[in-house]
């Protein structure tokens, strides 16, 4: 028997779950594949967005290697260059920034950056090396996201975004006005100029600016523009002055503007301004019809109003108000019968009157019609020493003429006017350079030493040294002549003539005369007084005349000099001539003949010739008294006479227009005579200013 | 061939194995057990005759390296700032500019190194691991050749690794030149360990057992 043995046990190894043989190792390719794939969805996650931009050209942009940026900072690459179907334009591909893309609507703008040298600096010059890129531009705020876009030519003017105001500008002459060329306000650069283009419809040129905040807010309806391009100068009565914003202003050009008047209205962004060629237009354009609140008003002139043209400014204490928008002519019905008159359209702003804003026509006739009652007039008046232009100027002459603001009339509410007179001031300066200048002061003093030598050449000779000696021997013969006996009798026919006289006068006094005679000399009184108060400002006048009479004079000096040095030459000539070198010899003899004379009478009877004459002088006197008759009715012609020149005084009285008339041209050629005087008195002071200028 | 099937067949049958001798070595420390020991009793390690996670661990790293492989040839290798001007260079796109520039021998380099190699030793290790059962055709010795150069070749094949290394290293001149290594060095240097771990990872004697199993 066999021991049992125990049958194999099948024992099965314990069964190992899958799991467990699996080894740890797998861990790493899980993790490498989530790592892969974490990779993918994150490269994939932060692909940029494709955009498409346009441009004319793409000059340099090379596929995966130029950059996109964004003030400066990348945010995406080119990714491929290819050509719009019609080859016309470059289309630029490039993959943008997720983060950055939201930004990217159809405001932004993209430029290639390169290399450029330009008036106002070298810019981009780092891409001399790095080769360029393009360069975005948008505003700060999350718009509705575009992906295709036209590249423009350059940076734009300003970065998309930045607070300001786009305005609109309109040029006549766009050579001056380059882009970017800066924007000045009191000579602060606080905004650019983009492209100037021109425009289809018209010959202008248009060219938009944008001005940073917060000086946008200056701009308004009041605003304008001007040129300062290039350089400025001006010689005026400042003397000459060149002035330029700067050398960049100076080689790109530029603009300026300022508030002409104040309280303008705001304007909204895209207004349209005009660009005029100086400052001084600038503010002359203020009433350029393009302002509905200004009012016009008529004056008429009763004067040439040559060089009063249409724009030339209205002033008011020396303030612009306004400008003459036309010249025409009108007939004004005056005593004389119908009378042309030239007649200024002003129009006048209301805002420059310093009247509120809003203030409507009425104001403004208002304001005006009070102002005439206190003597407001309009006039011409010169704008400056070198002019001939005219403006119109509203003055206050309390002591004018008193008119009314004719407020209805038609065909607009006239403004009083005064005469001005105006001194053709450029003529009369001019004149007086030129003479001065041509002033023959040498020629006076060559003049002057002849003279002096032919003088002393005369004075040195014998015959007149001889002559005190004669002259003394003359008057010993007359004092012969008076002790004469029948001289010493003169006196007393002379006393009977005067008898006689005397005689006719009582005739004359008798008949009445006299008393005549005082009646016309009182009516004559009469009337001088009426004359002395119809003039009282007749002394200050004459005052004033003669002063102008001096200045005058002053001018006249030309016409002294010239006569001085006529008389001068001419006392050379006399005293150069043979004659006068003869003179003392003729006198001589002359003072003989005298003698002889003298002799003569005392012997001759000269002395019974001249009691005679007496008796003839007695005749006329009985002649005169016999006239004297006659002489009431002469007297009661005279009283007549006079008294119509009264009567024609009394029409010149006080108040009358002619001696208003008077008054004001002696005001006004007292002021002329006061702008002389400081010119003159400025030549004086600074004689150098006549060349210089200043 | 005939001759060679003769040779392999006469050796492995003439040929005595620990397993056929019922004897397993610790893979510690060497001592010699007999088969079926669970544990060694000399160092306390597990005994096994063959690596049941063998395979496994192969897959696993060959995948991973193969994993890491995809990112190494996608993204840049080098990134090269001349004048503030960035190249990103893959290693393909490198290799075909440098073709294009006339470097052939270099070009032939990279592209041998960074990529017949690499792409080599994904083929040889997963053929290898694929017909570890069923030899088929292929010898054991050629098998075995195979791995051998698998194993040898895995440490030359970090040379892209060490150009972008040193590169880097010396190229530093700011702004005039600058290289910098991109995402696929890391990438490629990975898939290279982890291949090479994959070729380690591999048991060598299981690549005769299909032989042994023929016999028993």
């Amino acid at each position: 028997m066999t021991d049992p043995t125990p049958a194999d046990l099948d024992i099965a190894p314990p069964r190992r779950a899958f799991w467990r043989n699996l080894s740890f190792v797998w861990v790493v390719p899980v993790l490498a594949l989530m790592v892969s794939l974490g990779l993918a969805w994150q490269t994939y996650a932060d692909r940029g967005v494709l955009i498409e931009i346009t441009f004319n050209s793409a000059q340099g942009v090379t596929p995966k290697e130029t950059t996109l940026r964004y003030r400066d900072v990348s945010i995406g690459q080119v990714e491929d260059v290819t050509f719009s179907p019609d080859l016309s334009k470059v289309v630029v591909q490039a993959r943008v920034d997720k983060n950055v893309a939201p930004f990217l609507d159809q405001e932004a703008t993209f430029w290639i950056v390169s290399p450029q040298v330009s008036a106002r600096g070298i810019t981009g010059l780092s891409t001399v090396l790095s080769g360029v890129y393009i360069e975005g531009a948008w505003d700060q705020e999350v718009g509705v996201p575009a992906t295709r876009f036209v590249g423009s030519d350059g940076p734009p003017l300003v970065q998309p975004g930045r607070p300001g105001k786009r305005i609109t500008l309109l040029a006549e002459d766009g050579r001056l006005l380059s882009e970017g060329a800066p924007v000045y306000f009191h000579g602060v650069r606080i905004g650019r100029l983009e492209q100037p283009r021109l425009v289809v419809s018209s010959d202008a040129v248009v060219v938009d600016a944008f001005i940073e905040a917060p000086h946008d807010r200056r701009l308004n309806t009041a605003t304008r523009f001007w040129d300062t391009s290039g350089f400025d100068v001006s010689f005026s009565s400042a003397g000459l002055s060149v002035e330029f914003e700067s050398i960049s202003a100076l080689v790109a050009g530029g603009v300026k503007f300022d508030s002409v008047y104040e309280g303008g209205t705001p304007v909204k962004p895209g207004h349209v301004f005009t660009v005029y060629a100086d400052e001084a237009e600038a503010r002359r354009s203020l009433f350029a019809g393009t302002n509905e609140a200004a009012v016009e008003v008529g004056a008429a002139f009763g004067e040439s109003v040559t060089g009063l043209e249409p724009g030339a400014t209205v002033r008011l204490n020396g303030l612009n108000v306004g400008e003459v928008v036309a010249i025409q002519a009108n007939i004004e019905e005056t005593e004389f019968g119908p009378e042309l008159r030239p007649l200024a359209r002003l129009s006048i702003l209301p805002e420059s009157l310093g009247l509120p804003r809003g203030a409507d026509r009425d104001d403004v006739l208002d304001f005006l019609e009070a102002a005439v009652a206190k003597g407001l007039r309009a006039r011409l008046a010169t704008t400056s020493l070198f002019s001939s232009a005219l403006v119109v100027e509203l003055v206050e002459l309390p002591d004018a003429d008193p008119a009314t603001f004719q407020r209805d009339s038609e065909p607009l509410p006239l403004v009083p006017s005064v005469t001005s007179d105006l001194p053709d001031f450029t003529a009369t300066a001019q004149g007086v350079l030129e003479r001065i200048n041509e002033l023959p002061i040498e020629d006076l003093i060559e003049q002057a030493t002849a003279v002096m030598a032919s003088a002393e050449a005369l004075l040195r000779r014998d015959s007149t040294v001889a002559l005190p000696d004669n002259v003394s021997a003359l008057l010993t013969d007359t004092r012969a002549l008076i002790n004469a006996p029948s001289t010493q009798a003169l006196p007393g026919e002379l006393r009977d003539t005067i008898a006689e006289l005397r005689a006719v006068v009582t005739d004359l006094r008798q008949g009445g005369a006299t008393e005549r005679l005082i009646s016309t000399l009182e009516q004559a009184d009469r009337i001088a007084a009426n004359l002395a108060t119809a003039s009282d400002g007749v002394p200050e006048l004459i005052e004033e005349l003669r002063a102008v009479a001096e200045k005058a004079n002053a001018l006249q000096a030309e016409e002294l000099v010239t006569a001085a040095r006529q008389l001068l030459e001419s006392a050379d000539a006399v005293v150069d001539s043979d004659a006068t070198r003869a003179l003392p010899a003729s006198l001589n003899a002359a003072l003989d003949e005298v003698r002889g004379a003298l002799a003569d009478l005392r012997e001759g009877g000269a002395v019974e010739n001249a009691n005679a004459t007496m008796a003839s002088a007695r005749d006329a006197a009985d002649a005169v008294a016999r006239a004297s008759k006659s002489l009431p009715e002469l007297s009661a012609r005279l009283d007549r006479l006079i008294a119509q020149s009264e009567g024609l005084l009394a029409t010149y009285g006080a108040r009358s227009s002619f001696n208003d008339e008077t008054l004001s041209a002696l005001r006004e050629i007292r002021d002329a005579a006061r702008a002389v005087s400081q010119l003159a008195r400025s030549i004086e002071r600074n004689p150098n200013s006549l060349l210089i200028g200043r | 061939m005939q001759v060679h099937d003769m040779e392999n067949a006469r050796r492995t049958q003439t040929l005595l194995t620990a397993r056929r001798a019922g004897l397993l070595g610790c893979r510690r420390c060497g001592a010699v057990h007999a088969a079926g020991t669970a544990g060694c009793r000399r160092c306390g390690s597990a005994l096994a005759s063959r690596d049941a996670t063998s395979l496994q661990r192969v897959w696993a790293w060959w995948l991973a390296g193969l994993l890491a492989y995809i990112p190494a040839n996608i993204y840049p290798m080098l990134l090269t700032s001349t004048f503030g001007n960035t190249l990103e260079n893959t290693i393909i796109g490198g290799a075909i500019e440098l073709f294009q520039h006339g470097s052939y021998f270099v070009a032939g380099v990279v592209i041998f190194a960074s990529v017949m190699i690499p792409i080599g030793k994904f083929i040889a290790i997963g053929y290898l691991a694929l017909t570890i059962d069923h030899p088929g055709t292929a010898r054991g010795l050629e098998r075995q050749h195979l791995y051998e150069v698998v194993e040898f070749i895995g440490r030359w094949s970090m040379i892209d690794v060490f150009v972008v290394a040193i590169l880097a290293a010396l190229v530093q001149l700011d702004f005039v030149a600058t290289i910098n290594p991109g995402i696929a060095a890391v990438c490629f240097a990975l898939s290279v360990a982890f291949t090479m771990i994959s070729a380690q990872s591999f048991d060598p004697k299981s690549l005769w057992d299909a032989y042994e199993a023929d016999d028993t």
